[in-house]
């Protein structure tokens, strides 16, 4: 077991691809993917590691490279991913998987292809359709197979690998016991016996490190005996769900814990929608994984699941006794935004309060008109 | 220029420029007309393909995408745009998007057809765009309308064959639901014969849009953008069909006479992104004065093409659903870079491109981002000039005029360049 300063500063430290790099020195072919809900744990049945490109707000500050090649109107996740795939010059990535999500992601592969062709460079990219038609709609698990063994085929052919059951089954096993710790981990905070700034540092641990060291790590923390002294959480403050495609940057998670409000829960791609379901099918990736995008947790990427995705909040709102709800806007993402004066109506008739807040690429340094914004509504909450 | 002959010129309304009002006076109010005396209503997204409907006795479509089109050349776009800002939607929000929404939530007011009478059915799909699905999403849970979801794979190569017959499925499926939902029978007769209007429809389209190899051009863009309206309005109809032979006809005729929209055109230019429906007249009207003409458009040649092509996919006469689901991909927007580059070059060397104006449209980022790298092919590898404008294709607010000129005449000042440059022998 590590000590918490150990673990602080393994977390502090926000590099990714300093990290990815760490899983390239014990000898495996490492594959990006984007965006969050990519097939893990059949690359790591693969023998592959697979590291989830997203969040890398505090490990790519500029993105000179990926101005070249994107418009500013596009998202800072895209921006920060280009930026940082193309800024990866000892190509630390032995290739790249995304599947369809929105409209700005689908165009990255071939302007990835362009951006390091321009240095002589090249990266495999795996492509695959994930079926967003609803299920009750049209029966897409033939489809769906079909294109989840052509990119098993795929992946064996580039990387000389084949494909195992068993190692199969083992690599869901750890999966399954990463996303239940992520559980554990968020039940800590609702409790107010963890930070939300600290939870969310562990959770974008697990983006870029290997499951079984994630794992590792969360025991580690979850051994703890008491919170650490320089956490400021509130164990009776008003609770507050947040919502968004990013966690919020770390100074303004930072702004809602010292306004006194407890993060009671999540709905951020990155954590919560990330983790919440694993299937119970093992025997079979095509079912395992028609099963684990048809009964993922509702998110504004996947199409289909557009229909759960109130009744889905309304549930976390009511389990978690939250009075607010936060919703962290990134800016230009327009799956998020459709949903958003919906959710904000139906919550208020709840009697639920809501806040919105939109993040762009330099957020991070012009917060201060946030915290007014966020004392005033954890004021209301209070009152 | 002989006096005889300067009188045929400058841009002439023809037959066809002025059926074209009728035409989509007519659609809008059958659509109002039919639907208030019953007809089961569905609106689609731009792409869904309305000769299904066509097989149905007493089923009528509306595409909100079109009407916000509309809306934004009758000028109303930032006023619809506001109103859907003003209920909390983000003005990021295509604004197609926030047109047809301001426009709906206030009841059609102020919107050039009254609006659109309210559906039964949505059915969007994501190839053009995936927002759209959340677009219609919107409907779907503020009045309960039922929302069948079209998920058609992106294409970075050309379709395969099980997208297709994944395509084929759904379509089936919304066979099936209409004819639940609306207690109508299909009627494959009734679809073969308005795909084959619609394919004879594109074959004249293409015609049209070919008048454009001419020097001078026998066509602007800005005509072929508004001539769109009716394959999105009267799909799979015999009033298409003979309204596009004649504006081909009509065209042919005009170049044989010697009759151009830009007489002395001097730049023959390519647009590549959404019309910029709040400045056709005034942006074609600038151009022509400084004898620039742009005369195609990548979003107005992929009508009747498939991925990567320029010219006309036919119909062979075959199963005309499996036709519909192999063109389902004609738009730009589900391509990659390696197919939009492909047709682009074929149009470029087909009619004779000088220069290429890339529209960067923050509504459309489908269209749009992609386009730096695109500009950069075309201009290494083809050689071509091209220049990147800002632009909004349905909210003005967003566009600056000054600027977008100013980077389209310097477009015109590098064509000048290399055309110097190519005359003293430079490589």
């Amino acid at each position: 077991m590590k000590d918490a300063e150990t673990i602080n500063e393994r977390l502090e430290l926000v590099d990714a691809n300093h990290k990815i790099r760490s899983l390239k020195e014990n000898s495996a072919k490492v594959i990006g993917c984007f965006p969050l809900y990519p097939p893990l744990e059949l690359f790591h049945s693969l023998g592959l590691a697979p590291v989830v490109l997203w969040g890398f707000k505090d490990s790519v500050k500029a993105v000179d490279s990926a101005n070249r090649h994107i418009q500013g109107y596009a998202c800072s996740v895209a921006r920060h991913l280009v930026e940082f795939v193309l800024s990866d010059r000892d190509q630390v990535m032995d290739g790249l998987f995304m599947y369809n999500a929105c409209d700005t992601l689908r165009n990255l592969p071939e302007i990835l292809h362009c951006g390091l062709g321009e240095t002589g460079r090249s990266l495999r990219i795996f492509k695959m359709h994930i079926p967003m038609a609803p299920e009750q709609q049209t029966r897409t698990s033939g489809y769906f197979s079909s294109r989840m063994l052509a990119l098993i085929n795929e992946i064996e052919q580039a990387f000389d690998v084949a494909f195992s059951l068993d190692k199969f089954r083992h690599s869901v096993a750890l999966y399954r016991e990463s996303r239940s710790l992520c559980k554990e981990l968020e039940s800590q905070v609702a409790r107010g016996a963890m930070s939300y700034a600290r939870y969310s540092r562990i959770i974008r641990e697990g983006c870029f490190t290997a499951v079984e060291q994630h794992i590792e790590l969360m025991k580690d923390v979850l051994k703890e005996k008491t919170p650490l002294p320089d956490e400021s959480v509130s164990e009776s403050g008003p609770a507050v769900i947040v919502s968004g495609i990013l966690p919020p940057p770390f100074t303004l998670i930072d702004a809602l814990e010292n306004a006194g409000l407890r993060i009671a829960g999540n709905d951020i791609a990155a954590q919560r929608r990330s983790y919440a379901f694993t299937p119970d099918v093992v025997d079979d990736p095509c079912l395992y994984y028609q099963d684990f995008y048809l009964h993922h947790f509702p998110c504004p990427t996947l199409l289909f699941s557009g229909d759960k995705r109130i009744a889905t909040i309304k549930n976390l709102v009511t389990a978690t006794g939250a009075k607010g709800f936060v919703f962290i806007g990134e800016k230009f993402c327009e799956n998020e935004y459709f949903e958003i004066p919906y959710l904000e109506k139906v919550l208020k008739e709840s009697g639920i309060a809501t806040l919105s807040l939109e993040i762009s690429i330099d957020d991070d340094e012009n917060s201060e008109g946030f915290f007014t914004r966020i004392e005033a509504f954890a004021e209301l909450l209070k009152n | 220029m002989p006096e005889e002959q300067k009188e045929k010129t400058g841009h002439q309304k023809t037959g066809a420029g002025k059926r074209l009002s009728n035409i989509m006076l007519n659609d809008y109010m059958q659509l109002h007309q039919k639907a208030g005396n019953g007809a089961f209503v569905v609106w689609i997204a731009i792409v869904v393909p309305a000769e299904l409907f066509s097989g149905f006795e007493n089923v009528v479509y509306a595409v909100p995408e079109s009407h916000a089109a509309m809306s934004a050349g009758k000028g109303v776009g930032p006023l619809q745009c506001e109103k859907a800002e003003g209920k909390g939607f983000s003005p990021d929000l295509c604004s197609y998007a926030r047109i047809d929404l301001g426009t709906a939530f206030d009841g059609g007011k102020d919107s050039p057809t009254f609006g659109l009478p309210k559906p039964h059915l949505l059915v969007s799909d994501n190839n053009n765009c995936s927002l759209l699905v959340k677009w219609f999403d919107v409907y779907h849970r503020e009045w309960g309308t039922p929302h069948f979801i079209l998920d058609v794979p992106f294409c970075y190569e050309s379709q395969k064959e099980q997208d297709l017959d994944y395509i084929l499925l759904q379509f089936r499926d919304l066979i099936h639901t209409i004819e639940t939902m609306s207690g109508q029978r299909f009627d494959p007769e009734r679809f073969r014969e308005a795909v084959q209007y619609s394919a004879e429809a594109m074959m004249h389209w293409k015609r049209f849009l070919k008048t454009a190899a001419h020097r001078p051009s026998g066509l602007t863009v800005f005509d072929s953008f508004v001539q769109m309206a009716p394959f999105l309005t009267s799909r799979g109809t015999k009033a298409l069909t003979d309204h596009y032979r004649l504006l081909a006809d009509e065209t042919q005729e005009c170049v044989a006479q010697g009759i151009f929209p830009v007489p002395n055109e001097k730049y023959r230019l390519l647009w590549d992104n959404i019309a910029p429906w709040h400045q056709l007249n005034k942006m074609s009207t600038r151009l022509a004065a400084l004898n620039a003409n742009i005369i195609a458009a990548s979003y107005t040649y992929c009508m009747g093409s498939l991925e990567g092509e320029f010219d006309l996919y036919a119909y062979d006469g075959g199963d005309p659903l499996r036709y519909l689901a192999r063109a389902q991909n004609f738009s730009v927007c589900p391509h990659g870079l390696e197919l939009r580059y492909r047709s682009m070059q074929k149009a470029i060397e087909s009619i004779g491109i000088d220069g290429v104006v890339f529209a960067s449209n923050r509504s459309c980022k489908v269209y749009s981002i992609m386009q730096m790298d695109l500009l950069k092919r075309v201009t290494e590898k083809l050689d071509v000039p091209a220049v990147m404008i800002d632009v909004d294709h349905a909210d003005a607010r967003k566009y600056t005029e000054e600027n977008a000129f100013l980077r389209i005449e310097a477009l015109l000042e590098l064509i000048d360049i290399k055309r110097n440059h190519s005359r003293a022998g430079f490589a």
